[in-house]
């Protein structure tokens, strides 16, 4: 099967700036695939540079099939909500949406069921008839996003969607994401700085850093390839700390224990990096045996946050 | 399941062309946002005391019949166009400053499709301004056989220098970084371009006044309204004073969807 996005070393440069060196990497057709990346690591020229808006310095990809060289049909196979992006304050949900819709060749009756269909999809019909001004920045986020799906896109492009919304707006439009995979069948590249959103919904990663792909793959093999020493967090009743620190200290694989910066009862548990997971089993067998009650624990350097931070910032 | 193969789906061919879907809907953002009824309403202000004036004159025999109508009509051509000026100048560098031209670019349809879709646009204000214009010049030139000859020459040369100017202002709002560099460009070679009308008539004469009037489209086209309408001259007689205008429009109204297809871009911030 045809990938959806293929990238082959396509670069970019402005000048001496080089935005984008050599990135190679493919995605699936119905993938959801988070791009992740410190600010100016690259993401927003990638997704413009996939989208047509930008042209690669070097390079080649293809989008849905269709090389880069033929730009106008691979718009009309994506749908985008660009970063940070703009809306008619004096157009309604309804008239914008139609007016994308007619662009994409869609005729008036269509374009007007196709727009009245999205606003139901995203939550905004009753609002239909009100101006974009009176809409909140959530509400705005959505109709960005009913307009990226305005041409039945083969690849969605969502270019931090969720930047600036609070929590309510955050789920409602990390729950349309996984709609759009689930209903249309499309493949997403979601570009954000939230780790916790592609945890929640991306079947796979992509860390970029100054223009160049720091890692890629699975959340969890990204996870495990953290370079972040591991450690352990235990919290513990302050009447048992120096038991459990004794008890942690002397089972195998722990290097060494010491007590959390101001946090009563809490320990860090420095771990053996070859073998830390049985370390930590031993750990708090250990501490079973002791009859130490473990109120807490967590493990550090297993989360993606940790990788996606040894990456950039071992870059 | 979507196939990533570009042929599985069936993609509606566009019925109406990009350029007319865009236009529709300029127009309508320029008159049913209020700007265009806003921008029409101060013009119909100017031309009432322009008129007021010149009525005045003539009423004091200070100014001849022919002569006030030309006024007027004069001060139509040039506001009026001034205004298309203004909305094309608006056109690129406002949808960039308003961060609303990316998501029309990713749109399937040509950025020559995008500029001449706006820069039609733009030209409505020029003809609601003649529309404006029209009983103005029926008060002040009735009853003289003037109104008809006045009214064609002022839609031929207005409309000729609306699309020149709404040319320029749409090559300046495609290059500029801003809105307000664009609209300050914009004024500031509008008024570059009057400048050899403020003359004084003798730096007006001589082979090489004579040249500046004609290279200038705007002298140019409105030394010919003038011959028309107060001079009372036939139609070809002073043609060869429409060359500048004419070519004028032409080339940069060429130029200007040439321009926007091959550099309209996000800008120095999203390159």
């Amino acid at each position: 099967m045809t990938p959806a996005v293929e990238v082959n070393g396509v670069g970019k440069q402005y000048g001496s700036l080089v935005a984008l060196d050599g990135l190679t990497f493919s995605v699936s057709a119905g993938e959801v695939i988070g791009v992740l990346g410190p600010n100016g690591a690259g993401k927003t020229t990638a997704i413009r540079v996939l989208t047509t808006i930008l042209p690669p310095s070097r390079g080649s990809l293809s989008v849905a099939g269709v090389p880069h060289t033929r730009p106008a049909e691979i718009r009309r196979l994506v749908g985008v909500l660009p970063e940070s992006s703009g809306y008619p304050e004096r157009q309604t949900g309804d008239e914008y949406l139609r007016y994308f819709a007619r662009l994409f060749g869609q005729s008036r009756p269509s374009a007007r069921s196709l727009a009245e269909a999205l606003l139901t999809q995203v939550g905004l019909s009753e609002r239909r008839h009100s101006l974009i001004a009176s809409y909140s920045r959530g509400m705005r986020q959505r109709l960005g996003i009913a307009r990226a799906l305005v041409n039945d896109p083969q690849v969605v492009f969502l270019d931090e969607p969720t930047l600036g919304l609070d929590p309510a707006g955050q789920r409602q439009v990390l729950a349309l994401v996984r709609r759009i995979t689930a209903e249309r069948g499309a493949t997403v590249l979601l570009s954000t700085h939230l780790l916790a959103e592609v945890e929640e919904v991306c079947s796979r990663v992509l860390i970029l850093n100054r223009g160049r792909l720091a890692a890629e793959g699975t959340v969890s093999e990204i996870a495990r390839r953290a370079a972040a020493p591991r450690s352990a967090r235990i919290r513990v009743a302050a009447e048992h700390v120096d038991r459990a620190r004794a008890t942690l200290t002397a089972s195998a694989g722990i290097e060494h224990v010491e007590p959390a910066d101001g946090q009563l009862g809490s320990l860090i548990a420095m771990l053996n990096g070859q073998t830390s997971a049985i370390a930590m089993n031993n750990g708090l067998r250990a501490l079973a045996d002791a009859d130490v009650p473990v109120l807490a624990f967590e493990l550090e350097g297993a989360r993606l946050s940790d990788a996606f931070l040894a990456m950039t910032e071992e870059a | 399941m979507a196939s990533a193969a570009a042929t599985t789906r069936a993609l509606p061919q566009r019925r109406t062309p990009g350029w007319v879907i865009v236009a529709e809907q300029e127009l309508r953002d320029l008159w049913l946002g209020g700007r265009g009824l806003l921008l029409s309403f101060a013009f119909s202000v100017l031309l009432s005391i322009i008129t007021y004036l010149t009525a005045t004159n003539q009423a004091l025999n200070f100014l001849e019949q022919r002569e006030s109508v030309n006024v007027t009509l004069q001060v139509a051509i040039a506001v009026g166009s001034l205004l298309t000026l203004l909305a094309a100048a608006d056109a690129v560098s406002g949808e960039r400053e308003r961060s609303t031209l990316e998501s029309l670019l990713l749109t399937p349809v040509p950025r020559l499709g995008l500029t001449a879709g706006k820069l039609l646009a733009s030209l409505s204000l020029w003809l609601a301004a003649f529309v404006i214009t029209i009983p103005y010049v029926w008060f002040l030139g009735r009853g003289v056989s003037l109104v008809g000859v006045a009214l064609v020459s002022g839609i031929v040369v207005g409309t000729l220098l609306a699309v020149f100017l709404a040319s320029l202002g749409m090559i300046i709002s495609v290059f500029a970084s801003s809105n307000r560099v664009s609209l300050s460009v914009s004024l500031f070679l509008l008024l570059a371009v009057f400048a050899p009308s403020q003359l004084p008539s003798s730096a007006q004469k001589g082979w090489a006044g004579e040249l500046l009037l004609r290279a200038n489209p705007l002298t140019a086209g409105e030394h010919y309204v003038g011959k028309i309408v107060v001079n009372g001259h036939a139609w070809s007689e002073d043609a060869s004073w429409l060359i500048s205008p004419l070519a004028a429009a032409v080339l940069f109204s060429v130029a200007a969807v040439i321009v926007g297809a091959r550099f309209m871009r996000l800008g120095r911030s999203g390159t």
